[in-house]
């Protein structure tokens, strides 16, 4: 692969780049160069009040240009060694060069192309619809998958975990996880089968906290090399050996990368300024450092743990745009919102956030995590076939039209999100059997499908 | 020497301004005219610096203001503390103003550190004294680190379900060694809820940096309670 050079590149620098404690990495180096490149590029976001969806080329443009320089400075930190690995500008900008602007997930008639999307762009973004990661008990987990892979809107699947394996306690980097990690993908592909979509891709191994359940469960028999692959990088901008270990094994197998990258709000980063730099040059360093195919973001908000406030959404809507502007980069947007199923709150935090993701350039949407993705249990295909006719709808919209959406939706459910609505499981709001939603929630789906169309969102 | 409202109201500003500003000589030159006012080190401690930071922290709680600004805010406060106040009180002999030593780290599997961070400066800008081990944190290490800092309070944070048998198995590390009442253990972070913390029997649980030192707190007052 043409990237394979730098493999080699990342793994040596690693070992030979400058050493740098971990504690003055996180308190001094990246908030002090955070907060220099925010002054020198004059990255200043409007108030949330008078708008979400910024509509200012030449502001996410500069964003652009702060986060390339962010990603030069900076680099990524091996925690594993304790040493930056570091990038020159003119590899940075070659690596952007031959990025890829299309990428085909999944097997046989099950295949899609995720592609890369401008801002207002009218082409429909790749809808990966699931609950990323959120702990599903082991007995529902096959139903709750197949209430995703059965939707026709979803291109392509995104696993969660199993809270136990075969009834046992699953221990990250231990046998129990490599087990996990082969149960998940056997649950998941029997899913994929049930629904008549065999070769869908699944966003795998998510059970695999260390490198072992990737390693284990992307081998023969196991996941395909075209479903999506997770690598982390952790808060902020940092890499491990078993992040790489995975890597390797990814590059040589020939899987898809999908790498990702979560900033806090709040945190060493900042606020929302600082996030949409973190995003942006976040999203340059997994390239870099990963290789990848397809990169997400999913900021999390610090005590309520979902993206859907509206300072957040700020940051992920320029960032995209100033990504969607300036490079080739499949970026995806996480949806978190905080509430769960069987709440009207989950479907306008969806909302909200599938309208600034789509007008602003986002090439994927992945999710929705409902219920912040910490409620064992707590999520459905529903709200995942809803994020799909929203983010349809919002194909070619301009950003002052899905601002002003944005805004009223935000109205409907800011004031309760310090509440985080937990909703109710899966089995609460689906039979379990049919795997077809309940009637109140299907209801209620359709309730605010109406909301939405008279707010002025041509929904079918 | 008592000091006056208006004196204390004053010193308050100072401090506030000297954060802000991101200015330790300032901090450190306050405290030292201070003291040299006849302001005694505790007195400062308790009428200056703690509702200051308690401001502050309310502020990040708001999220008014961020970890950048938090951290800048400890770092003036630890160089007082350091270079004037602890000084001071042990040359005239008095006991120390740390609120407790805690012992915190991302537990072993997990290597996400933010909200853990946050916990940590907390603590810190609250009077605790502080040994954070970063992340993928071992039982042992953490055994190991408490028994040689003569720890209070053990804090284990995690995201990811699969590290939370590791949580446990400090619990019952402990326990299998008798020293389970010589220590309190709180744990926190996005893979736990209250109902398995309690289940699982530690001794405290927190969503957040903001309850993590509520928390730490009420369990100070509960040993030296037990202690008097």
């Amino acid at each position: 692969m043409r990237t394979y050079t730098r493999l080699l590149d990342v793994f040596d620098r690693a070992e030979s780049g400058p050493m740098i404690e971990e504690s003055q990495w996180d308190m001094n180096l990246v908030p002090k160069t955070v907060a220099r490149l925010l002054a020198e590029y004059d990255i200043k976001m409007k108030p949330v009040n008078e708008t979400v969806v910024l509509q200012d080329d030449a502001l996410a443009d500069r964003l652009f240009a702060a986060g390339l320089q962010m990603a030069q400075e900076l680099g990524v930190y091996c925690s594993s060694t304790s040493r930056r690995i570091i990038f020159s500008r003119d590899e940075i900008l070659n690596a952007l060069e031959v990025a890829p602007v299309e990428v085909t997930l999944g097997d046989g008639n099950d295949r899609h192309t995720e592609r890369k999307r401008k801002v207002e762009d009218s082409l429909f973004p790749t809808i990966k619809g699931g609950g990323v990661g959120t702990p599903l008990p082991e007995d529902l987990y096959l139903p709750i998958t197949q209430s995703y892979v059965q939707e026709p809107l979803i291109d392509a699947v995104i696993n969660c975990t199993l809270e136990s394996v075969y009834g046992r306690e699953i221990r990250s980097r231990s046998p129990w996880e490599i087990l996990a990690g082969w149960h998940e993908v056997e649950l998941s592909k029997a899913a994929a089968k049930r629904a008549g979509r065999p070769g869908i891709p699944l966003g795998v191994i998510e059970n695999a906290v260390s490198e072992l359940g990737e390693l284990s469960a992307t081998s023969y028999g196991g996941a395909s090399l075209n479903d999506w692959h997770h690598i982390a990088m952790i808060s902020e901008f940092k890499t491990d050996y078993m992040a790489m270990a995975k890597l390797a094994h990814l590059i040589r197998t020939g899987a898809i990368i999908h790498s990702f990258y979560n900033t806090i709000y709040g945190g060493s980063c900042g606020g929302g300024d600082g996030m949409a730099l973190a995003i942006v040059g976040g999203c340059i360093l997994l390239q870099m450092v990963y290789m990848t195919n397809t990169h997400s973001v999913s900021p999390a908000h610090p005590f309520y743990g979902n993206n859907t406030t509206p300072e957040i959404m700020q940051a992920i809507g320029l960032a995209q745009q100033a990504l969607a502007r300036n490079t080739r980069l499949l970026t995806d947007v996480v949806l978190t919102p905080v509430s769960g199923p069987g709440t009207k709150t989950l479907l306008y935090e969806t909302a909200a956030e599938s309208i600034t993701a789509t007008v602003s350039g986002a090439c994927g949407l992945i999710g929705p995590r409902s219920g912040a993705g910490v409620n064992n249990g707590h999520v459905s295909g529903l709200e995942a076939r809803f994020n799909a006719e929203v983010a349809r709808a919002a194909s070619g919209m301009s950003r002052k039209d899905g601002d002003v959406l944005v805004r009223k939706l935000i109205a409907l459910y800011k004031p309760i999100l310090e509440q985080r609505p937990k909703g109710l499981p899966f089995n609460e709001v689906y039979d379990v059997t049919t795997i077809k939603p309940l009637p109140e929630w299907l209801q209620m789906y359709e309730q605010v499908k109406n909301e939405l169309r008279e707010m002025g969102l041509p929904l079918h | 020497m008592t000091v006056s409202g208006e004196a204390v109201h004053r010193l308050q500003q100072e401090l506030t301004a000297a954060i802000d500003e991101a200015d330790i000589q300032r901090g450190v030159a306050l405290a030292r005219d201070a003291l040299s006012q006849g302001i005694s080190p505790l007195d400062l401690i308790q009428d200056v610096i703690r509702p200051v930071m308690k401001d502050f922290g309310e502020a990040f709680a708001r999220l008014d203001i961020f970890l950048p600004e938090l951290m800048g805010a400890s770092v003036v406060v630890k160089a007082m503390q350091s270079q004037v106040l602890e000084p001071a009180i042990r040359q005239s002999g008095g006991n120390s103003v740390n609120q407790g030593t805690v012992v915190i780290g991302t537990c072993q599997g997990d290597i996400h550190d933010i909200g853990k961070n946050m916990v940590s400066l907390m603590l810190q800008v609250n009077g605790f004294k502080v040994i954070d081990l970063g992340t993928n944190v071992s039982p042992q290490t953490f055994l190991d680190t408490a028994r040689r800092e003569e720890a209070d309070i053990i804090a284990l944070s995690s995201l990811l379900t699969p590290s939370l048998p590791y949580m446990k198995d400090l619990l019952k590390r402990l326990e299998g060694l008798g020293e389970r009442d010589r220590y309190m253990v709180i744990a926190g972070g996005a893979a736990l809820s209250e109902e398995y913390s309690k289940r699982a029997g530690f001794d405290g649980y927190s969503e957040d940096a903001i309850t993590a030192v509520e928390i730490c707190k009420n369990l100070m007052k509960q040993r030296k309670g037990a202690q008097a």
